[in-house]
C-alpha cells in the first residue's frame, strides 16, 4: 500500500451520489370495519358508526380515539353535505397526481365528523375561481366509481348544482 | 425534582445541499458543534438521545443504528425519539427525563436532516395516514396546513395578507441570523405574488427544505454547580396529543378546530403552571415557536397565550412580536418558517431560547431577556412539545 | 442512589403474538390489547399521564408510527412519546418518567406486524446502511448467522441439516409473526399493594459500533456495559443473582453464549418460558416480549415472600449492536441509604 501525504484522497475526488430507491411492497390488512366501509362504496353508500358517546364518526372507525371505546352500531350517512375546508394544489409533488386538484373535508348529513375527497367536476385553471367554488359551506354529493375498485379511490365529491 | 439546564447548543449553517459529507457525517458535525460549546468531549457525555423523524427521508431503516459511531455513543446508553416533526424537541424532553432521574448528569441530544436526500418527500408524507381511507388522497404536510389555514381565515376573518405579515417578520429576523437557511428580506407584496403551493400557502409562506446538524447539551443542577456553569434552566415542559383524524377537527362535537392549536395550548399550560407563569404576555421575553408556513405561527401564538384567538395578525400589524418591539418577540432567529432540517427543527428552537435567555444569541438578541419559551409540532397537527427556559432559577413574576 | 424513592412496578400487562393476523387491522390490534390491559385494572386511559410508544415504519409500512398509533393506546389529550429505537427502549423511558417524578402511571406499547409486509425481509433490508451493507444483503438473519459462527469452536454443524443461513436452522432463529405487548407502570402508591406483578429493580442499555467489521461479535460487549451499570449501581440487581433470566438475542447460540458468558447462578433459569423459534415475534420487538416473560416468571415464583428476581434481556440493531437489561423482582430493593 502506498500513501501520498501530500495529496490526501478526500480532497481530489469529485463529491458522487448513490442512487437508491425503497420497493417496500404492502399488503395491509384493513380489518373488518373498514372493509365494511370500502364494500358500502360499491352499493353508493357511506358508512360511519356511533360511538359509546353519540358521535358519528365517518368514515366508519371499530374504535373512537377520544373515548378509547369501541364503536357500536352501523349508521349510514347521507351522501350529500357541506364543505368544511378545502384546498386547491397547484404545485406538483414528485410521486403525487398532476396538479391542479381540489381537496376537501366534507360533513356529510348525519356524520359528526368530516370526510375527505377529492372535488371533481371543476375547472381549476382559474385560482380565484376555484377557491370561491369550493370554499368553506358549499354544498356537495358523493359520487360512486362505477367500477369500484374496493378503496377509498371509489368516492369522490362534486358539488351541488344548487350552490 | 432534579433541575435541568442546557450548557451547549450548536448547529450548522443550513443550506439547501450538502454533498461534502454523509449523513453520519452529519449527524457528527451537530454532535461536535454542540459540545464544542457546552466545553466538554464526548468522554463526559452520560448518556445520548438522538432525534430522527421518518427514516424514508434519509433511507436507512432504525437510522439512528448507522450513527452511532458518528455521535461517539458507543458504550453509552442511547434512545432514539420519533414524534414527527415534533421529534427534535421531543429527544431533549426524553433527555430532561434523563437528567431528572437521577441516573445522569450530562445529556447529549444531536442530529441532523437531509430532507433533500430524498427526491420524492412529500409522497413519502402522504403515507402518514391512514392505510385504509386517506392514502387514496393526496394529503401531505402542506395540504394539511393549507386547511388549517383556510378554516382560521374562515373563522378570524383573517386574509392572506395577515399571513404574509409573519414571513416579513421571520425573514427580516433570519436575516440577522448567520445560521438561518432563508436570509433573504422579503415584503409582503412578494409574499403575495409567489407562487401558489395549495392555496393559501404559497411560496412565500412556507418552510425550506434544510440540510444541516444541530445538538444541545443538557446537564443536572448538581454538575453545573459543581463545574461552575450557568445553563439556561429548564422551567416547565409540556406534551400534548391531538385527534390522528383531522375530520374530527370540525363540526359541532368537535374537541378542538383544525384552525386552532387547543391541545397545544394545553401543553403551554401545564409548562407555565410548573414554571409559574400566570400572565404570558407580560413575563416571557421570547417565544421560539415551531411553525413552518406562516399561518401556522398565526394560531401558535395564541396557544402560547400571546394573544387572543383570532388576534395574532392584530398585533402583527401593530408591530408586535417583532425584534425591536415591546412585548414578547417571536422567532427573533426567523424560526422553522426560514429553516426547517426536520429532525433537529424542535432541537434548534430549544436551543435559540437558550441562547436568549443567557444572552448569547448575537444579532437577534432580545435585550435583558430572562425568559424564554419553546414548541414544536408534529404528525398531523398532532404532537405537541412545550418547554419554559430562564436564565435563573429564581420566581418568574 | 441517596435519597428514598418509592418503588416502581409493573401493574398490568397484555400481549398477542400470532403468526399472521388479516382480520385485523394493525391499530384494531393496538387498540384491543391496550384496552385489554386498561381493563384489567379497571383503569381507562385518563387514568394515565403518560404513552411511551414503539413502532418501526418500514415493518408495519407506516412512515410516522406514532401518528395512527397514539388513538389505539388512548394517547389522544395526553402527553405521548415514540422511542423508534427498539421496544425495550420504550420499557426503559417510561421507567425513567416515573423515577424523575414526570408520571405516576405509564402505558408502554410496542409492536411489529411484519404481515403488512409483502416481504418483510426487504423491509429489514433497508436497516443496512446503502452504500456497503445494502448491496451484501445484510439483515437480521445473517448478521445473527455471522454472529453464531463465531461460536462453533470446532464443532460441527450437521451438513445435513436445512440452514436459514449457515450454521442457522429454522430452531436456532427466532420465530416470526404479528405482536403487539402493553406494560404499564405505576409509581408506588398509585395502586393497591400486592396487586403489582412485579417491581423494576433497575435497567441498563448500552449500544455498540454499527460496523460489524468493528466489534467482536462473540462478545456481547454492550450487554456487558449495561449489565454493568446495574452491577454499579446495585448489586442485589446484579446478574449473579438472578433467578431467572429471559434472553431475547438473535439466535440460541447466542443464547447459549450469553449464558456462558455472564456471572450467572449455577441453577438460573435461562428461557424457562421457551425457545426464541417458539415464539411469534420480529427483532424489534423480541426484546420487550422477553421482558414480559421475565415479569411473568416473577409474577408466578413459586414462594412467596421469597424473594425472586428475574432479568429480561434485548437486543437491537444486527448482532446485538445495542442491549437493554431490565431486572424484575417479586421484592421491592431496601434502599441502600
Amino acid at each position: 500500500m502506498t500513501s501520498n501525504k501530500n495529496a490526501s484522497a478526500n480532497d481530489s475526488s469529485a463529491e458522487r451520489f448513490y442512487e437508491q430507491t425503497w420497493d417496500l411492497q404492502y399488503k395491509h390488512a384493513l380489518g373488518r370495519t373498514v372493509s365494511r366501509f370500502l364494500d358500502g362504496l360499491a352499493e353508493g353508500k357511506i358508512w360511519g358508526r356511533r360511538t359509546t358517546d353519540g358521535r358519528v364518526l365517518v368514515p366508519a372507525r371499530s374504535y373512537d380515539d377520544l373515548t378509547h371505546e369501541e364503536t357500536g352500531e352501523w349508521v349510514e350517512v347521507a351522501n350529500n353535505g357541506v364543505i368544511e375546508m378545502s384546498t386547491v394544489v397547484y404545485e406538483a409533488f414528485n410521486g403525487l397526481p398532476k396538479p391542479p386538484y381540489a381537496l376537501a373535508y366534507v360533513m356529510l348529513e348525519g356524520a359528526d365528523t368530516a370526510l375527505v375527497g377529492y372535488v371533481k367536476g371543476l375547472d381549476l385553471s382559474v385560482q380565484s375561481v376555484a377557491i370561491e367554488a369550493v370554499k368553506i359551506g358549499r354544498h356537495v354529493h358523493v359520487c360512486f366509481a362505477k367500477t369500484p375498485t374496493g378503496t377509498a379511490a371509489d368516492y369522490w365529491f362534486e358539488l351541488e348544482a344548487t350552490s | 425534582m432534579i433541575n435541568v439546564g442546557i450548557i451547549g447548543f450548536g448547529q450548522s449553517h443550513f443550506q439547501t445541499k450538502r454533498t461534502d459529507v454523509t449523513f453520519p457525517e452529519l449527524v457528527k458535525e451537530g454532535a461536535d458543534l454542540a459540545l464544542a460549546d457546552a466545553g466538554i468531549t464526548i468522554k463526559d457525555v452520560d448518556a445520548v438521545v438522538y432525534p430522527l423523524a421518518p427514516d424514508a427521508l434519509i433511507g436507512v431503516g432504525n437510522g439512528e443504528r448507522w450513527v452511532i459511531d458518528a455521535l461517539g455513543a458507543t458504550g453509552k446508553p442511547f434512545m432514539r425519539v420519533n414524534n414527527g416533526g415534533a421529534t427534535g424537541m421531543s429527544a431533549v424532553l426524553t433527555a430532561w427525563t434523563h437528567v431528572a432521574s437521577g441516573l445522569f448528569d450530562v445529556v447529549l441530544v444531536a442530529g441532523a436532516d437531509r430532507v433533500s436526500e430524498s427526491g420524492s418527500a412529500q409522497s413519502v408524507l402522504n403515507k402518514m395516514w391512514d392505510v385504509g381511507y386517506e392514502r387514496t388522497v393526496p394529503l401531505n404536510t402542506i395540504t394539511m396546513l393549507a386547511l388549517s389555514a383556510q378554516r382560521y381565515m374562515h373563522l378570524y376573518d383573517s386574509d392572506e395578507t395577515d399571513m404574509a405579515l409573519v414571513t416579513v417578520k421571520n425573514r427580516k429576523h433570519a436575516s440577522l441570523n448567520p445560521y438561518a437557511h432563508l436570509r433573504t428580506p422579503i415584503t409582503v407584496e412578494e409574499v403575495l405574488a409567489s407562487r401558489t403551493l395549495a392555496w393559501p400557502i404559497k411560496l412565500g409562506d412556507a418552510c425550506p427544505a434544510s440540510t444541516g446538524a444541530a445538538g444541545v447539551v443538557l446537564v443536572s443542577e448538581r454538575y453545573a454547580q459543581r463545574n461552575n456553569l450557568k445553563p439556561a434552566w429548564i422551567r416547565g415542559i409540556g406534551q400534548n396529543s391531538e385527534t390522528y383524524w383531522m375530520g374530527a377537527r370540525v363540526g359541532e362535537k368537535s374537541q378542538g378546530d383544525h384552525a386552532d392549536a387547543d391541545a397545544l395550548a394545553h401543553a403551554f399550560d401545564v409548562a407555565y403552571q410548573q414554571a409559574g407563569i400566570t400572565d404570558p404576555v407580560t413575563q416571557i421575553d421570547v417565544a421560539e415557536i415551531y411553525a413552518p408556513f406562516s399561518s401556522v405561527e398565526l394560531h401558535v401564538i395564541e396557544a402560547a397565550h400571546l394573544a387572543e384567538k383570532g388576534k395574532s395578525p392584530e398585533g402583527l400589524r401593530n408591530g408586535k412580536f417583532t425584534l425591536g418591539s415591546s412585548g414578547p418577540v417571536v422567532n427573533p432567529s426567523g424560526g422553522t418558517q426560514c429553516t426547517n432540517p426536520i429532525a433537529v427543527t424542535g432541537t434548534i428552537r430549544v436551543g435559540e431560547a437558550a441562547n436568549q435567555v443567557l444572552g448569547r444569541a448575537g444579532a437577534h438578541q432580545v435585550p435583558h431577556a430572562r425568559v424564554a419559551i419553546a414548541s414544536a409540532i408534529g404528525g398531523d397537527h398532532q404532537f405537541y412539545s412545550t418547554m419554559v427556559l430562564c436564565s435563573d432559577l429564581e420566581e418568574i413574576s | 442512589m441517596s435519597t428514598k424513592q418509592l418503588g416502581i412496578a409493573v401493574i398490568a400487562t397484555a400481549s398477542v403474538e400470532i403468526h399472521h393476523e388479516t382480520s385485523k387491522s394493525l391499530e384494531e390490534m393496538i387498540f384491543e390489547t391496550s384496552k385489554r390491559a386498561l381493563n384489567s385494572l379497571g383503569l381507562s386511559a385518563d387514568d394515565m399521564d403518560a404513552f411511551v410508544l414503539g413502532g418501526n415504519d418500514q415493518i408495519d409500512g407506516r412512515i410516522i408510527s406514532i401518528m395512527p398509533s397514539t388513538g389505539p393506546v388512548g394517547g389522544v389529550n395526553h402527553d405521548t412519546t415514540m422511542i423508534a429505537s427498539s421496544s425495550e427502549h420504550a420499557l426503559i423511558y417510561g421507567y425513567l418518567r416515573i423515577m424523575a417524578g414526570q408520571s405516576k402511571r405509564v402505558l408502554v406499547a410496542s409492536w411489529a406486524k411484519p404481515s403488512e409486509s409483502v416481504d418483510p425481509d426487504r423491509a429489514e433490508l433497508v436497516a443496512a446502511e446503502p452504500y456497503l451493507l445494502r448491496a451484501v444483503g445484510m439483515n437480521e438473519t445473517i448478521s445473527a448467522a455471522l454472529q453464531a459462527s463465531r461460536f462453533l469452536n470446532g464443532n460441527a454443524v450437521d451438513a445435513d441439516e436445512k440452514f436459514v443461513a449457515w450454521p442457522l436452522t429454522r430452531k436456532d432463529l427466532p420465530g416470526r409473526g404479528d405482536s403487539v405487548h402493553v406494560v404499564i407502570l405505576a409509581q408506588e402508591g398509585s395502586f393497591e399493594v400486592g396487586s403489582q406483578f412485579a417491581w423494576i429493580c433497575d435497567a441498563g442499555w448500552s449500544t455498540s459500533s454499527y460496523e460489524l467489521g468493528a466489534r467482536d461479535l462473540a462478545d456481547f460487549e454492550s450487554l456487558k456495559i449495561a449489565c454493568n451499570q446495574i452491577s454499579q449501581r446495585n448489586l442485589d440487581s446484579a446478574p449473579e443473582n438472578w433467578n431467572a433470566v429471559e434472553i431475547g438475542a438473535s439466535s440460541e447460540y447466542a443464547v447459549r453464549a450469553i449464558h456462558e458468558q455472564l456471572p450467572l447462578k449455577a441453577d438460573v433459569v435461562v428461557n424457562g418460558t421457551g425457545s426464541l423459534s417458539t415464539q411469534f415475534t420480529s427483532p424489534f420487538v423480541l426484546g420487550l416480549s422477553r421482558m414480559m416473560r421475565a415479569i411473568d416468571a416473577v409474577k408466578n415464583a413459586s414462594t412467596p415472600g421469597e424473594k425472586y428476581v428475574a432479568a429480561g434481556i434485548g437486543f437491537n440493531g444486527f448482532a446485538g449492536q445495542g442491549a437493554s437489561v431490565i431486572v424484575f423482582s417479586n421484592i421491592k430493593d431496601v434502599d441502600n441509604d
